[in-house]
């Protein structure tokens, strides 16, 4: 057995042989259990310090916190934008291996939400890895449970609870108010909500005026999650701050009720405190829901909002601009008596008035009164009460338009009003400069014309001529326009803007005229009782009248499109003794300001009278 | 009546000769493994700790029966338990349930076994009487050609369900007793050279899954969240367990999931986190004093059989756990291997308490001398 001849076996003793195999195998697994060892200190002592890490980066996930948005209430402290719980899903890249998966799997676990995977992809993709993106904004309670139960199929998918704006006053106040919707790419830096991607921000209105106020600043939380990212325990947070509240100078009630005047109409309101700048409304017509865009809005909704002809997504009160017509006229008369006219002198009226003008064949241009057939002679008092144009043509012919559009800047006019928002318009007082600047062609005789009856390039937004007509009634004292109560625009001006004290009474006395005695433009629309409105009415035109159709007649208003017809504008004050308040209306292709405009200011003023509001401030204050 | 007495007082006597050592650090061995469980399953004993139990039980009770057969029994019917077992993989592929893209199962009578567990073993039983049996001046063929083949055939089985982390383990245990028996190293530098040579002809032949693994064991970065993600947790499990831990059913990774398969493949992990280098270099301390005593035991076998059989049963043993923490430990590739008595895992524990009662078996039976056989 010793020696083996054919040398397959080890020339040994076999179990000397076995003996040392057996060592050798043991030394071997001594060897490799050394090893081991070796690769545990190394895992567990020397590299303990970064597996911790580690470990603690895949238990721990950091997630923001939303803040709730800052609460709008009215004058009397009437919230007027709110915030709702809602139920959300999110998903977070980060978190998941295959959004795209994910994705399908919720869908097919709520087959009637609409989810568009696509969409959602190309968000997530756009967004860094660790900011959620919402799937499904507001989702019923039944959902919300359905998802919960199923979180571990839905790797990445998290159902949260979030907040959703809502406004308590509906459309009545939606252009005003403003909404809120997902923040955009371009805002994405300047908003620090911005991390989350559920946050909104305001879009338009008070709301993205406010923004920055109204936003809160965002909260953090760190929590333990497991494996497919249920959250098991909270480790800490930090609490978001809701953001400030804010007060508008409005009166919801108020507001509404001009609103609803205006039901059925396309236009505009603005009620005005003379004392103080306050805006107490600011209405606009047709409007919106502005609780739509709480859910994400469909795509039809949306371009239907958009191409109607009567632009309800348009503040009209601040966005659109109208020539101000013969609203324009108190201050015209203003300017005049600042020029040294009389308001007794009188001039005659035949119904049309000629200009030369060498590049017609007649030699002539002429310019029309409203009145065919003239009104004779007129005096200041009665060239506002019966708006005789060919009386102003003469006035803006002689002080020129550069005084004309000095004094109308002086109350407000070509300016805007509220600094803070974004989409408001701030019209055109025109000059010889501005048309040089603008149009690049010189000022001519003709633009004097139409500028003194506030047609040609004027333009004015209905606060505009609200706060204009407010600063003449409070003794031609300066307003700082009101409409949020906030700190930064405190303003008390102590600056009389009028020349002279006693050209208020003049063009007081004028306006009371045209509303409350008879023949006056606005008499029809009268208050009788103890308070009364005086105002001033206008209508501007919107197309040329040509020379064939004066002699064929005027066609009518009412036989015109709708968007040829004028429009019709009033503005006007009260009660006349102490005023309180001035109102301007703004009827879109209305036909005539007597016709369309003054009885809705008559009746926002019989309103005011006789309601009674208590128009006072209720504080409110930051908790 | 005489026989009886003589069963009883055999049994006694056989009773008696168990090495208790051994028994007990399996014993203690389970218990780690019942602690895991335990917590693993959250403190719930009726899941996991419950079967696992029922299990140990059921492997005592084997290693009991095979203490009891007369070691020649075992030796004369060496092959047929062999062949039995080798059947059983083959019917697999007719038979076997399927999971996870291969078929490693197969049920009898309402309990899914592993064939390929039972395997290692049984093939170690075969090649222990094959070289008891083989003569220094035997034939090329007969020394090394056929006992290649009856290893090859069970690994080739293994593969095709596929589960090359057995197959691998089966064919280490079976070329560990060529070793052992004393064939020329010579065969052994030709072997290891002529594999290392083939290697890349094999790479063709692996699945795709099976090339994502090694892959990914050489590169865990490459597919963090894919392959790379088990291997990836299991470290930063063991890592932050730190040197003592994180406590008792406080393990983050495991208790929160991040940790996969962690009550079979990677329960040493989820030990590592809740008792730090503390824990597992005493678990360690375990498995070497287990295998220790195992080798001891074995070379008091008087038979070349008793020392073969000890020494595979021994040697498959120590692969098992040398893979199962090589694998969690990111030293090897995840090849699917449980940790013997501690991983939840009906057939591994039954094959391993198996095992352990042909090792004891050999033990008690250490003066016994087997004459050799006509193979």
């Amino acid at each position: 057995m010793k020696k083996s001849g054919k040398f397959i076996f080890q020339k040994y003793d076999t179990e000397n042989l076995i003996n040392r195999r057996a060592a050798l195998v043991t030394i071997a697994k001594a060897g490799v259990f050394s090893v081991l060892v070796g690769r545990l200190a190394y895992l567990q002592i020397a590299e303990n310090t970064n597996y911790k890490k580690l470990s603690d980066k895949n238990r721990i996930t950091h997630r923001f916190l939303e803040p709730e948005r800052g609460i709008i209430f009215d004058l009397q402290g009437r919230p007027m934008a709110i915030n709702k719980q809602k139920y959300e899903i999110i998903i977070i890249k980060e978190e998941t291996r295959d959004v795209e998966k994910s994705l399908v799997s919720l869908k097919s676990l709520l087959p009637h939400a609409s989810i568009d995977i696509e969409k959602i992809l190309k968000e997530v993709n756009s967004r860094k890895k660790f900011i959620p993106v919402g799937i499904i904004d507001d989702l019923t309670w039944e959902d919300f449970s359905k998802i919960n139960v199923n979180i571990h199929k839905l790797e990445g998918i998290y159902p949260q609870i979030g907040f959703k704006r809502y406004y308590t006053q509906g459309e009545s106040h939606s252009h005003l108010i403003g909404y809120v919707s997902p923040i955009s790419k371009n805002e994405e830096e300047s908003n620090p909500l911005s991390k989350l991607s559920t946050a909104k921000a305001g879009k338009i209105g008070v709301e993205k005026a406010k923004d920055a106020i109204l936003r809160g600043k965002l909260g953090n939380k760190n929590i333990e999650v497991n494996a497919s990212g249920r959250e098991i325990r909270e480790l800490d947070r930090v609490n978001s701050v809701q953001g400030n509240y804010i007060q508008l100078t409005i009166d919801s009630e108020l507001q509404k009720f001009c609103y609803e005047r205006l039901k059925g109409l396309s236009g505009s309101v603005s009620v005005i405190n003379v004392k103080n700048g306050e805006f107490y409304a600011l209405a606009s017509s047709p409007s919106y829901d502005p609780n739509i865009f709480s859910k994400s809005i469909s795509n039809e909704t949306w371009k239907n909002l958009l191409s109607d002809k009567y632009k309800p997504l348009i503040n009209k009160s601040i966005s659109n601009q109208y020539p101000p017509g013969s609203t324009i006229k108190p201050f015209v008369a203003l300017a005049a008596l600042e020029s040294g006219v009389s308001h007794k002198e009188t001039f005659f009226c035949d119904g049309k008035h000629l200009i030369e003008d060498t590049s017609l064949e007649s030699g002539y241009k002429t310019f029309h009164c409203w009145k065919k057939e003239g009104h004779g002679n007129v005096d200041m008092t009665k060239a506002i009460k019966v708006s005789c144009d060919v009386y102003f043509y003469q006035i803006a012919r002689r002080i020129g338009i550069n005084k004309i559009a000095e004094v109308c800047k002086r109350y407000g006019l070509g300016e805007k009003v509220f600094k803070s928002l974004y989409e408001e318009k701030s019209g055109v007082v025109p000059n010889k400069q501005w048309k040089l600047e603008n149009l690049g062609s010189r000022w001519m005789v003709g633009d004097t014309l139409s500028a003194g009856i506030g047609q040609g390039y004027f333009l004015t937004t209905s606060a505009q001529l609200s706060l204009a007509l407010a600063q003449l009634i409070n003794d031609g004292m300066r307003l700082s326009p009101k409409l949020i109560y906030d700190n930064e625009t405190v303003n008390i001006y102590n600056e009389r803007i009028i020349a002279d004290p006693g050209y208020l009474k003049i063009i007081k006395n004028a306006l009371d005229e045209a509303t409350n005695a008879p023949g006056g433009t606005s008499y029809r629309s009268r208050i009788l009782g103890k308070y009364k409105m005086a105002g001033k009415t206008g209508t501007s035109q919107v197309r040329a009248i040509s020379i064939k159709e004066r002699e064929e007649g005027l066609i009518k208003n009412k036989d015109l499109p709708w968007e040829k017809r004028d429009h019709g504008l009033f503005i006007g004050y009260g009660p006349t003794i102490d005023p309180k308040y001035a109102v301007s209306v703004i009827i879109e292709h209305g036909g005539s300001g007597s016709g369309s405009a003054a009885p809705i200011a008559s009746d926002i003023f019989k309103y005011l009278f006789e309601k009674k509001l208590n128009l006072k401030r209720n504080e409110i204050f930051n908790v | 009546m005489f026989n009886q007495n003589n069963f009883y007082s055999s049994a006694l006597a056989k009773l008696q000769s168990i090495n208790y050592p051994l028994l007990g650090l399996i014993i203690a061995l389970f218990f780690v493994g019942l602690a895991a469980l335990y917590s693993i399953s959250n403190g719930d004993f009726n899941s996991w700790p419950l079967k696992h139990s029922q299990r140990f039980i059921l492997g005592l009770i084997i290693f009991f029966i095979v203490i009891f057969f007369d070691l020649r029994l075992i030796f004369g019917y060496a092959y047929v338990i062999f062949f039995l077992s080798i059947i059983s993989l083959v019917i697999i592929p007719f038979f076997g349930i399927e999971s996870n893209g291969a078929t490693r199962w197969i049920n009898i009578a309402g309990i899914s076994l592993q064939p390929s567990e039972f395997v290692k073993y049984t093939l170690i039983l075969a090649l222990a009487k094959y070289f008891h049996s083989i003569n220094n001046d035997s034939s090329f063929i007969k020394t090394l050609i056929i006992p290649l083949i009856i290893t090859i055939v069970p690994v080739m089985l293994v593969i095709i369900q596929p589960d090359l982390g057995t197959a691998l383990i089966i064919l280490l245990g079976g070329i560990s007793l060529f070793w052992i028996s004393g064939l020329n190293y010579k065969y052994f530098i030709v072997g290891v050279f002529s594999i290392l040579c083939s290697l890349p002809v094999l790479w063709q032949y692996l699945k795709d899954y099976q090339k994502d693994r090694v892959l990914t064991f050489f590169n865990p970065e490459r597919d963090p969240l894919g392959n790379g993600y088990h291997i990836m947790q299991s470290k930063i499990a063991l890592g932050s367990g730190g040197i003592f831990g994180k406590g008792y059913m406080e393990g983050t990774q495991s208790h929160l999931n991040f940790l996969p398969e962690m009550q079979t493949d990677f329960i040493f992990t989820m030990l590592g986190e809740e008792f730090g280098f503390i824990g597992t270099l005493l678990l360690l301390l375990i498995y070497a004093a287990l295998i220790m005593i195992s080798i001891r035991l074995a070379l008091k076998s008087r038979s070349l059989f008793s020392k073969y059989l000890s020494l595979g049963v021994c040697n498959v043993f120590f692969i098992y756990v040398f893979v199962n923490i090589g694998m969690v430990t990111g030293l090897l590739p995840v090849v699917g291997v449980p940790l013997p008595f501690i991983s939840y895992g009906g057939s591994s524990m039954l094959a391993v308490m198996f095992g352990f009662g042909l090792l004891m078996n050999c033990y008690i039976n250490r003066n016994i001398i087997i004459e050799k056989t006509n193979y």
